[in-house]
């Protein structure tokens, strides 16, 4: 193992900034499938411990992986709608123009997943998808209408893309060793929340209870067992932030946000709708793989 | 944060060095590092110089959390200000939106508030800043959702472009857990004007807009009462 890879991925959990001068290109070169504990056993003695942050095994090839099967299984999704007959759509042909352009936006972060990844690792072969969630007939379907019926499709559709939105959320903390992955992940990660809140815009003007955000207010679309698992965690009524440590070696702490004493308006659900709504919440990997794995056989 | 110095050649003098110190691991980042370059804070007139780096010379994210911060004030006091006074055309369900944005930008800047504490620029000032949106048309519905689909994608670039410059990981959760929510409300902001407009800032690869701090607060300057500079922030 190669000691400069090591330190490499040491370096993944910084506590100062030196110059980027790495060409795009570049940036990735080499990643290796190491994760922290691997290193910490695998360092020379001398060199220290692992700093107290890394505590993961997922690398920057794990979060692009991950990534890709997202945005495969979306790009085929839109693809296969796109397919439908002309009746499938709404009259309103602003719609379909929607799906048109998330279609393409799929298609280029598949495209551009897949340049980063191959530099560097081999590209999965394409997995077969079943997007009524039969798994090819094996077991019921959850969507089996998905592109015959286009209030179905937009279910689907919503469900896929707020995961999206939280399994990038989840990830970008895996990516901070590298400039050019963790941004181009932020900027993947706000084009899917743009397509999610156009996708729930859609379900709105349709009649659906649903708001452009994640919303406690939202009339339920998931399956217990199946797909309960994309909001699930999602409308938290708290959140926490890190306090420092008071002495040197001491652990820091998180605390909850005492959003009940600060000034938030005086709204009677502000505390249990607006500030689950305020955020959006990451999702897993594994998580989001399980979710992923509904529609694919 | 980082880059990763996979790609940079390693001087062996430099790794030597490092590798025959009892140092913290976190200083390894730099090992064949240039010296930094970053000048002091230069000194801002009547306003705000955002603080990269603590006395030490390390970077900290104190500056980049009040950008955020400053970011989602405007944010807040511009629907707080249309809400006190909504236009007479808007369409039905637009209040509630508008509320609803509202509300958010409250929870979100009370939020960063917290996260920073005594280290909020505002913390010592007796009243907070007083944004100034004459610049908008405020009277219409078209003129508040043209505003708001300005300063909500302008919210989304700036974290966009921001997420990098975090030092600490939790910070950086922290604002991912805000940005994709700014960036709905952008989308709505899009749709409401013009229907399918919901992505018009995706660019080349399908990615969303980013922007630097610079970038962002030139385009913010309209609407401070005082100058802020990103001049001591980290630029990557």
């Amino acid at each position: 193992m190669n000691i400069l890879k090591l330190l490499a991925d040491l370096a993944a959990t910084p506590t100062t900034q030196f110059e980027n001068s790495t060409p795009r290109r570049e940036a990735l070169g080499e990643l290796r499938r190491i994760g922290a504990k691997t290193l910490a056993a695998a360092l020379p003695l001398g060199l220290g411990a692992l700093p107290t942050q890394a505590r993961t095994t997922r690398t920057i090839l794990d979060s692009l992986q991950l990534a890709l099967q997202l945005e495969r299984l979306q790009s085929a999704f839109y693809t296969r709608a796109l397919t439908a007959p002309a009746s499938f759509f709404p009259a309103d042909g602003s719609i379909r123009a929607s799906i048109v352009k998330m279609q393409a936006h799929q298609q280029q972060h598949v495209a551009l997943l897949t340049r980063l990844i191959s530099s560097n690792a081999a590209i999965p072969a394409l997995p077969t998808y079943d997007f009524t969630g039969s798994k090819n007939n094996t077991q019921p379907a959850l969507f089996p209408n998905v592109f015959s019926n286009f209030d179905q499709f937009l279910t689907l559709a919503q469900l896929l893309e707020d995961t999206g939105v939280r399994a990038y959320k989840a990830q970008v903390e895996f990516l901070t060793a590298d400039n050019y992955t963790l941004q181009t992940a932020l900027q993947l990660h706000s084009t899917e929340a743009r397509h999610a809140a156009r996708i729930r815009t859609i379900r709105r003007q349709r009649a659906a209870v649903v708001k452009p955000w994640p919303s406690p207010t939202d009339a339920s679309i998931t399956v217990a067992g199946k797909t309960d698992v994309v909001y699930a965690t999602e409308h938290a009524t708290t959140q926490v932030i890190y306090q420092a440590p008071t002495s040197t070696g001491a652990a820091g702490t998180y605390k909850p946000v005492p959003f009940r004493l600060l000034p938030i308006g005086s709204g009677m659900e502000l505390l249990t709708v607006s500030v689950p709504e305020a955020f959006d919440e990451p999702l897993s990997a594994e998580e989001a793989e399980a979710l992923l794995g509904l529609f694919t056989y | 944060m980082s880059t990763l110095f996979l790609a940079r050649a390693m001087q062996r003098r430099s790794f030597f060095r490092v590798a025959g110190a009892t140092v913290a691991a976190s200083t390894l980042v730099l090992a064949g590092c240039g010296d930094d370059p970053d000048p002091a804070p230069a000194p801002v007139d009547n306003g705000l110089a955002l603080v990269g780096f603590d006395a030490n010379r390390n970077p900290i994210d104190d500056g980049l959390l009040n950008y955020a911060y400053l970011l989602e004030q405007l944010e807040a006091a511009f629907y707080q200000k249309v809400v006190a006074a909504p236009p007479a055309d808007l369409l039905p369900g637009e209040l509630g939106y508008l509320t609803d944005l509202r509300d958010h930008e409250l929870i979100h800047r009370e939020y960063l508030k917290t996260i920073l504490g005594s280290r909020a620029y505002d913390a010592t000032l007796s009243t907070p800043l007083e944004f100034n949106f004459s610049t908008f048309t405020l009277t219409t519905r078209v003129g508040v959702w043209t505003a708001a689909r300005q300063l909500e994608d302008i919210g989304v670039a700036a974290y966009n472009g921001a997420g990098k410059l975090l030092v600490q990981k939790y910070n950086l959760i922290a604002l991912s857990k805000i940005a994709s929510v700014e960036a709905r409300h952008a989308a709505l902001a899009h749709e409401l004007l013009q229907s399918d407009s919901f992505a018009s800032t995706v660019g080349a690869d399908g990615l969303d807009d980013a922007k630097t701090p610079v970038e962002v607060l030139a385009l913010l300057e309209p609407y401070l009462p005082i100058k802020v500079s990103a001049a001591d922030l980290s630029t990557t």
